[in-house]
C-alpha cells in the first residue's frame, strides 16, 4: 500500500464568488460539512497535472453555483489548472444570456483565476460551442492537447463519424506521452439510467487498447460512478455537476463506487505514473477516492490489479456509497 | 504505363466510393460482380455528392460575405453569425423542397443503407445508441432552423459508417423516425428523408 503524502485540512467556504445576484439570487442557506470530513487527500507533488473533471454543469440552476462554488474552495488547497468539461455545458438555447448564467457567472471566480476549461460536447450542445473562446475547443468539435505528461483527447460522441476515428488513431498513435486520457460525453459503461454507450464502444474500444489510453471520462448520466476496470482501462463517469437524479445507478457488475445522492466534481493529479482521484459531492464530501497506476507496457490489456483505495472514506453513511465492490 | 496508373487510380477510387454507399454488409450480399447495381450505386453516389456539393459552395458563398467567425469570447457574435448565415441560406433556398437533395432514388439507396443497419447484427447497439440520446419528437422543415434548445439526437456510429460521407459543413441526424441533413454552422434543415428509422 502507497503512502499518502500530504493531508490538508479543508476550510469552511465562503460564498464571495457570487457575483450579480440579479439572475438567480444566492441561496440563503449554505450547505457546510464539520472541518473534519472535509479533508483532502491529494499528494500535491511539484510539476504534478493538476486538473478538475465535471459534466453535464450548464443547468444555471442554485446546485451548479454550489457546486463551482465547492470547486473554488478546494481550489485554495488544491490549485487545479484546468477543468475538463463532459458535455451538456449549456442546457437549452445557446443565447449570450445563457453563457453568462450558466457558466461565465458560477466560474468567475475560477475564470478570473486563470483556470481554463476544456469542453467536449453534450447531447444539449449546439456544436457552434466550439468557437466560444471559454470552452478553449478553437473552432474544433474534436481536439487534442498536452499538459506535462499526459495528453488529452477531446472526442465528440454525438457525432463519431469515419473522419473523427481517423483522427483519432491518428492522434493516438503519433502521441508521445505517457499517459492518454480519453474524454467524451456518452460513456461506453455505466449503470446509469441511459446505460453503456454499446455501439460508440465497438468502434473506440479498439483503439483504446490497441494505442493504451489509460483513463475515459464522460458524463451524460447524471451521477458518479467509477467503472471496474475494463480490459485494463479506467472509466469514470462524472455528469452531476449541474444537477443529479437520485437512485440512478442500477444494479450491474460494473460499479466500483458510485454516488448518486447528489451534485458532485472530480478532482485529479497526476505525478509521473500514478493518477491520484477524489469525487466529491456539492457539500464537500468526498465520495470517493483511489490511485492509478500506469504501468509502462506495450500491452495495456494485460494491466490489471492497479487500483487501490488511496484514502479512507470516513463517516459516510452507507446510503451514500452505492455498490462499493471490493478494489483490486 | 502513365495511362495505366490513371486507370488503376480511378479503379481504386471507385471501389472506395462503392464500399461508401453500399456498406460493408451489403457489399457482401449484393456483390460488385453485379455490374448493373454497381453502376447505379456509383451513378446515385456522384449525384448525391454532387448535390451535397452544390448546397455547401452555396453555403460557404454567403458566409464569405459575412465577417468570418473565428474562437471569440463573445457568444453574442456565435449567435449572430448563425442567424445572419440562416437568413441568407433560406433566402437564396426559398423554394427548396424536400428531396432536393435526397431525390427519390437517392432516398431509397438510404433506406436499404439504413435498414441493412436497424435489421442487422448491430441492430440492438443502433436502436440503443437512438435511446440514450435522449430523442425527441419535433415537426421539422427543410429550410427551417432545428428548434433551439432542443438537444440533439446521437447518431448511431455505426451507422455513420455506412452512409456516404459529408463535407464538414453539414451532417446527419436522426429526429424520432427521420434522417435529416443539417446545416451544422447555419443550425439549418437542409433536407429530410421522412420515415427512414423503421
Ligand atoms: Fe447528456
Amino acid at each position: 500500500m502507497r503512502r499518502f503524502i500530504l493531508f490538508v485540512p479543508f476550510i469552511a467556504l465562503t460564498w464571495s464568488g457570487w457575483v450579480s445576484p440579479a439572475l438567480s439570487p444566492p441561496p440563503k442557506s449554505v450547505p457546510t460539512l464539520s472541518a473534519e470530513s472535509q479533508e483532502l487527500f491529494l499528494p500535491l507533488r511539484p510539476n504534478s497535472v493538476r486538473f478538475a473533471v465535471m459534466g453535464d454543469n450548464g443547468t444555471g440552476h442554485r446546485k451548479q453555483y454550489e457546486v463551482a462554488q465547492q470547486m473554488v474552495g478546494y481550489r485554495q488547497k488544491f490549485p487545479f489548472e484546468f477543468v475538463l468539461m463532459l458535455g451538456d455545458n449549456i442546457y437549452g438555447p445557446d443565447t449570450p444570456l445563457g453563457f453568462h448564467k450558466k457558466f461565465e457567472r458560477p466560474y468567475k471566480a475560477l475564470l478570473d483565476g486563470g483556470v481554463k476549461f476544456y469542453a467536449a460536447l453534450g447531447n444539449h450542445d449546439d456544436p457552434n460551442q466550439c468557437f466560444y473562446k471559454g470552452f478553449n475547443m478553437n473552432g474544433r468539435k474534436y481536439y487534442a492537447y498536452t499538459k506535462g505528461n499526459c495528453r488529452f483527447f477531446a472526442l465528440d460522441s454525438n457525432y463519431m463519424d469515419p473522419e473523427q476515428l481517423e483522427w483519432l488513431e491518428k492522434e493516438l498513435r503519433n502521441a508521445g506521452s505517457a499517459w492518454k486520457i480519453c474524454y467524451f460525453h456518452h460513456p461506453l459503461y455505466s449503470s446509469g439510467r441511459h446505460g453503456s454507450a454499446t455501439d460508440l464502444r465497438t468502434l473506440l474500444e479498439p483503439l483504446f487498447l490497441k494505442y493504451g489510453v489509460n483513463v475515459v471520462f464522460s458524463g451524460h448520466e447524471h451521477l458518479y460512478e467509477r467503472i471496474k476496470p475494463q480490459k485494463g482501462i479506467y472509466y469514470f463517469t462524472s455528469g452531476a455537476a449541474g444537477h443529479s437524479r437520485r437512485g440512478d445507478i442500477r444494479k450491474t457488475g460494473l460499479t466500483a463506487a458510485g454516488y448518486d445522492q447528489d451534485l458532485s466534481f472530480m478532482l485529479v493529479e497526476i505525478t509521473g505514473d500514478e493518477l491520484y482521484f477524489l469525487s466529491i459531492s456539492r457539500i464537500g464530501k468526498t465520495v470517493d477516492s483511489g490511485v492509478i497506476q500506469r504501468r509502462v507496457t506495450s500491452h495495456v490489456s494485460e494491466l490489471s490489479g492497479q487500483l487501490w483505495l488511496a484514502a479512507p472514506i470516513p463517516d459516510l453513511p452507507k446510503r451514500q456509497i452505492r455498490k462499493v465492490e471490493a478494489l483490486h | 504505363m502513365k495511362s495505366r496508373i490513371w486507370i488503376s487510380c480511378l479503379l481504386l477510387c471507385l471501389c472506395d466510393e462503392i464500399t461508401f454507399l453500399l456498406g460493408a454488409g451489403t457489399v457482401r450480399r449484393e456483390p460488385i460482380s453485379e455490374a448493373g447495381q454497381v453502376n447505379e450505386d456509383t451513378r446515385l453516389l456522384k449525384d448525391f455528392s454532387d448535390r451535397v456539393q452544390a448546397y455547401v459552395k452555396l453555403h460557404k458563398r454567403l458566409e464569405a460575405s459575412l465577417p468570418p467567425l473565428k474562437p471569440t469570447p463573445d457568444p453574442a457574435k456565435i449567435v449572430s453569425h448563425q442567424q445572419a448565415l440562416a437568413k441568407k441560406i433560406q433566402a437564396a433556398r426559398q423554394d427548396a423542397k424536400p428531396g432536393s437533395i435526397f431525390t427519390p432514388d437517392i432516398t431509397e439507396r438510404f433506406l436499404r443503407l439504413i435498414r441493412n443497419e436497424f435489421q442487422g447484427p448491430n441492430a440492438s447497439h443502433a436502436r440503443a445508441t437512438l435511446r440514450q440520446g435522449e430523442p425527441v419528437k419535433i415537426r421539422l422543415g427543410v429550410n427551417a432552423g432545428y428548434p433551439k434548445g432542443v438537444p440533439l439526437t446521437t447518431v448511431p456510429p455505426t451507422l455513420l459508417l455506412n452512409l456516404p460521407r459529408l463535407p464538414p459543413e453539414v451532417e446527419y441526424r436522426i429526429v424520432d423516425h427521420e434522417l435529416i441533413l443539417r446545416d451544422i454552422k447555419a443550425n439549418l434543415i437542409v433536407d429530410i428523408i421522412p420515415k427512414a428509422i423503421p
